[in-house]
């Protein structure tokens, strides 16, 4: 069954064409992308902002979760069956994308959040305390000392929003959507295997690939890469 | 102190209410009635579209009836309740249709483009696999005179604006098909409306056999045609027409049970019980019980005790 798997993803036929993998997956990468930006859009600045002020992160962290609660094809459903956004086609994203970028934007959020409220919320209160000692006005403080020293977990929590929501992006399938998914969808419905397991492979694939080059840019993008090293070997001395 | 008491109390009752909640459950759910159980466990599975769990129902009250603790689970598709050690083995019975069962095995197989073993006749379609059902240690017990083909189905303004009442009418035009997903290839489906009827099928939609997905893509006019089958009790509510398959693609599809066959060779009573029901169902009366319970909404168990008390079966 593998090696069907394997004679599907070597065939070049099964790669092009307007069913084929590849503009499927191109597809999936930018309904991904899309669904990660706006959830970065909605839910990053209030999760920063309610991370400056220590407080209403309980209320952020438990409404986004409720993102978490519902299951996103549970969500999906839901708006394809309303009459708005509904199964209307939306350019690139085809058939029911509108409905689809909803439902994983609302997957995303959860991450996004919790992180990026715990990560600002977290920072060592001395630093804090120091900043407004130096006489920095909340915002300086937020962006020059809290910004900085948070930027890991924030970037953690959108590195686990984007690998979560390309891999379940595949549900739209199941409502004739955009995506990978129709790959798999496809094959066990036609008692294809090969297929089916190529389509999976393929999403499994891509997802670490995700996963390495969002690590990857991580790194570059911490602003205290440079600075953690240091301070690492003097803390052992000091304590 | 004052506090535990009242809690104390909410708890006790809460308790009694609980065990009278279950209490009262089984004495109605038939698969741990009273009279069930004294001749073992039977579990029972199929795909969860209406019309199945409607006969599903009938299949597990009717040998709850026998003496047997009958549950059903429903599922999506034929390749979960037909994986390995399912059925046969956990699961001992399955209602099934003629042509699905026999094109399923004969593609497991013989691969997925292996020669059709199903033609328009139900008990040639079943000896043809015998030798399937054989090696898969299923056997097949009489089919039914109550027949779901695959049926397609158009808008009432669709079928009058292009003058049809059969797929022949449709031949040359271009259609988007709201289908179930294996339509694609299927002698039955994509292939031939293509290939038979000449319809060009520009995109298919996996929506569904016969959901209201599938309805409603026809009804907005993003899809022309959709499936469905000749057993449709809700069609004519929704302002939807079938086309008659004039020149017959669709293979025998009549209701069958299909079980473990070492379980039927133990339980002879069961066997026969289910024969009687297949005996006592035509087409006509299948539609008006899918009415029932798609239209109507009335649960599928109501109507499936209804019909067996009625034929005398229970």
């Amino acid at each position: 069954m593998l090696g069907d798997a394997l004679a599907y993803l070597l065939d070049g036929s099964n790669w092009v064409g307007d069913q084929g993998l590849l503009p499927l997956l191109l597809q999936q990468l930018l309904i991904t992308v899309t669904a990660l930006a706006i959830a970065l859009a909605l839910g990053l600045p209030l999760a920063l902002w309610l991370g400056h002020l220590g407080r209403g992160g309980f209320l952020a962290v438990n409404v986004s979760n409720v993102g978490r609660a519902i299951p996103t094809f549970a969500l999906l459903a839901l708006l394809v069956t309303a009459s708005w956004p509904g199964t209307s086609y939306l350019g690139p994203y085809g058939r029911a994308g509108l409905a689809t970028l909803l439902a994983l934007a609302a997957f995303a959020l959860p991450p996004i959040i919790t992180n990026a409220y715990t990560a600002v919320r977290e920072v060592a209160p001395d630093a804090k305390e120091a900043a407004r000692g130096m006489g920095m006005s909340g915002w300086q403080q937020f962006l020059r000392v809290e910004l900085p020293l948070a930027m890991p977990l924030i970037a953690t929590g959108i590195r686990l929003a984007l690998v979560q929501v390309w891999a379940t992006a595949t549900l739209a399938a199941l409502v004739a959507g955009p995506g990978l998914g129709r790959i798999i969808t496809d094959g066990f419905a036609n008692t294809d295997y090969g297929k089916g397991i190529a389509g999976a492979v393929v999403v499994a694939l891509v997802a670490l690939v995700l996963e390495l080059v969002a690590a990857a840019v991580q790194r570059m993008a911490d602003p205290m890469r440079a600075a953690v090293r240091p301070t690492a070997t003097v803390l052992p001395a000091t304590s | 102190m004052k506090a535990t008491r009242p809690l104390a109390t909410l708890l006790a009752v809460g308790t009694v209410l609980l065990a009278a909640a279950c209490g009262s459950d089984d004495g109605s759910t038939s698969s741990s009635g009273s009279e069930g159980g004294d001749k073992g466990k039977v579990s029972i599975s199929g795909q969860s579209f209406p019309e199945a769990t409607l006969v599903a129902s009938m299949y597990e009250q009717l040998l709850d009836a026998q003496g047997y603790d009958a549950s059903t689970t429903l599922v999506d598709t034929r390749d979960v309740y037909m994986a390995d050690g399912q059925f046969p083995g956990s699961i001992q019975v399955v209602p099934e249709y003629v042509g699905g069962i026999v094109d399923y095995l004969n593609a497991k197989a013989n691969g997925p483009d292996a020669a059709s073993l199903t033609t328009n006749d139900p008990a040639a379609s079943l000896s043809a696999a015998q030798s399937l059902f054989d090696d898969a240690g299923i056997t097949m017990l009489d089919p039914s005179a109550a027949t779901d083909q695959n049926a397609f189905f158009v808008t009432q303004d669709y079928a009058d604006a292009n003058n049809a009442s059969t797929l022949s009418d449709l031949s040359g035009k271009s259609v988007v098909l709201a289908a179930a997903p294996d339509c694609a290839g299927r002698a039955d489906c994509e292939k031939g409306l293509t290939d038979v009827y000449g319809i060009t099928i520009t995109k298919i939609l996996p929506l569904g056999f016969a959901s209201d997905q599938t309805y409603q893509s026809v009804l907005k006019d993003e899809s022309q045609l959709g499936l469905t089958s000749t057993t449709d009790g809700t069609l004519a509510d929704q302002g939807l027409v079938l086309l008659a398959d004039d020149q017959g693609i669709q293979p025998a599809q009549n209701l069958v049970p299909a079980v473990d066959t070492s379980w039927a060779q133990d339980n002879p009573d069961a066997v026969d019980a289910l024969n009687k029901l297949m005996a006592a169902l035509d087409t006509e009366k299948l539609t008006e019980l899918n009415g029932r319970v798609s239209v109507d909404r009335e649960d599928p168990a109501t109507v499936a005790k209804d019909f067996l008390t009625e034929a005398g079966l229970i």
